[in-house]
């Protein structure tokens, strides 16, 4: 068993975390973009891909059942939202079409609030169970004292 | 032989490794609560730890009918615990598969008897410390 498995772990999932809230920022940030920067219309909402992994390649080949166990998590990539753009009537807009309407992209923000939440939970969370997982090993380094 | 160091050391050792590996598991859960289909782990032990250690006394006292027979101690190194997944998945959108109040809760009392094992194991060895000391005078 590895000293700082758990330390990794969680980790693993601090980062995670931290991908998600910075893409909701973006997300957030971008919620009225009607001109991305590769001039291709409205900006698109993103969401990111988690991934279950092994702790270690090596403690996957070696380990017991119980090392098989423990998985970390990591970001598998920032996929594209598919939902359809918003369509606004503004004919004096610059990126207005000739019907006069502009393409919005559709972000809700109470959806991104409440996955910022969630995210923000799930890290202190992790944050809790690595300051846990410090003490035991502090305590613990007290047996020889 | 008699240990010096009494003969609960190595139990005691054992269950704080014990713990510790359910603290990994803790962690782990909490890591993937977001993933979809993850299903949470728990590692079982007490129950069959206990049984383990029972077996073994209680074979001794049946057994054992002479002096000059081995006794049989328990090993803890054989010993281990064992993972159990929750039986079913929920894969509904928004709805974690892991429960946090559980696992904040089994990590809070799985740190109390971590710290409580380490406790009883420097008592025991300022035990020894303190017999040393005094014989020595």
């Amino acid at each position: 068993m590895d000293f700082m498995t758990a330390l990794d772990v969680g980790g693993s999932a601090l980062s995670a975390q931290r991908t998600y809230m910075n893409v909701i920022a973006m997300n957030l940030a971008n919620a009225k973009t009607t001109r991305t920067a590769d001039g291709q219309g409205p900006y698109q909402r993103k969401s990111v891909a988690l991934e279950s992994t092994p702790v270690t390649p090596f403690g996957k080949a070696m380990n017991a059942a119980l090392g098989d166990e423990l998985q970390g998590v990591r970001v598998t990539g920032i996929v594209a939202d598919g939902r359809p753009a918003k369509q606004v009537f503004e004919p004096g807009h610059p990126d207005a079409d000739q019907n006069g309407y502009v393409q919005y992209p559709d972000i809700n923000v109470v959806e991104e609030m409440t996955n910022m939440i969630q995210a923000t939970r799930s890290y202190e969370a992790s944050t809790s169970t690595i300051t846990t997982i410090k003490s035991m090993y502090n305590k613990a380094l007290e047996i020889g004292r | 032989m008699p240990d010096i160091y009494g003969a609960n050391a190595d139990l005691l050792a054992k269950v704080m490794d014990l713990r510790l590996e359910r603290q990994n598991l803790v962690v782990s859960n909490l890591a993937n609560i977001n993933i979809p289909g993850y299903k949470a782990r728990t590692l079982e032990f007490e129950s069959q730890l206990q049984q383990a250690v029972g077996d073994v006394q209680s074979k001794n006292s049946l057994t054992r009918t002479s002096a000059e027979h081995i006794p049989s101690h328990f090993d803890v190194n054989g010993f281990q615990g064992r993972a159990v997944k929750e039986f079913k998945p929920r894969t509904i959108y928004g709805a974690d598969a892991v429960d946090m109040d559980k696992e904040m809760a089994t990590m809070g009392k799985n740190s109390l008897m971590y710290n409580a094992l380490v406790t009883v194991m420097q008592k025991n060895f300022e035990g020894i410390k303190t017999v040393i000391a005094e014989g020595g005078k």
